[in-house]
């Protein structure tokens, strides 16, 4: 494996470690989620500048406005969630009141 | 050359750590602008010239400064930085992590990269990324359609979700 395929693939797996362990805000696995998705544009654009199909580049361009629309989809989520519950700690998403 | 490509994938890494290992949001998106950094300087190395353009100006400049005034939201008086000790714990079990893997995978590399887009050495006009994207206009216009009726479905989503006073996803207050 390549130095730099090891590279985008560790962000990857540091960010959804990060994801399945986040301990307290909301935001933060946002976060988490947003440098997986990073490490994904980097690695279609890497495609597209190391084996020179440059036909792919579409595809980090295409990824990057999908993943516009899952951050606005989090924080919107972010903003009920401080509005109803005056902050984004995760204990405070509880089924059991309202 | 690929000195350069080292200390930034270095950089990569240690800032991915910074985002997976900090407990408070503020710290986290700082790694983040500084991982997106460095990855555009990594596609540059690579021979990219719009498309690490596109990443700062949208990701950086587009979605970054979003959280950043989200971040508000999350607020709380004595955040948790670098020098606490459960993200100390954190950081070093995902160094120890990345370690291992890094010496368990990367044993022997199998070649440092598979080629650069600008090899020619000139400064063209017409760069490759560049029109790659490019054909996102012309033969892919129907995705670009698509994706942009994405984009604004998203966006009426959001707006409705968070209308408040009984109508929308927010409980009345």
């Amino acid at each position: 494996m390549t130095p730099i395929q090891m590279t985008f693939s560790t962000n990857f797996l540091l960010g959804l470690m990060g994801l399945t362990f986040h301990r307290t805000h909301l935001l933060s696995a946002l976060l988490r989620l947003e440098s997986m998705m990073l490490s994904l544009f980097l690695a279609t654009s890497l495609w597209a500048l190391q084996l020179s199909t440059i036909n792919i580049a579409t595809v980090p361009m295409l990824v990057l406005a999908f993943s516009a629309c899952s951050a606005s989809s989090g924080l919107r989520l972010l903003v009920a969630t401080a509005r109803t519950h005056g902050s984004d700690h995760m204990q405070n998403l509880n089924l059991l009141q309202c | 050359m690929s000195y350069l490509v080292c200390v930034l994938l270095f950089g990569l890494m240690v800032g991915s750590v910074g985002v997976a290992s900090n407990r408070s949001p503020y710290f986290a998106a700082m790694g983040l602008v500084m991982v997106s950094g460095v990855g555009c300087g990594v596609l540059i190395c690579f021979g990219g010239s719009f498309l690490p353009l596109v990443f700062f100006l949208i990701y950086l400049g587009g979605m970054m400064v979003v959280f950043a005034f989200s971040a508000a939201l999350s607020a709380e008086p004595y955040p948790y930085g670098w020098g606490n000790r459960s993200v100390k714990m954190y950081v070093a079990a995902y160094v120890l992590g990345v370690g291992c893997a890094w010496k368990v995978l990367l044993g022997k590399w199998s070649g440092f990269w598979g080629g650069n887009l600008d090899e020619s050495g000139e400064l063209l006009v017409l760069r490759g990324d560049m029109m790659g994207v490019a054909a996102m206009h012309d033969v892919g216009g129907w995705m670009l359609v698509l994706g942009g009726l994405g984009l604004l479905l998203t966006l009426f989503v959001v707006l409705e979700l968070v209308r408040g006073v009984s109508r929308g996803g927010l409980r009345t207050v």
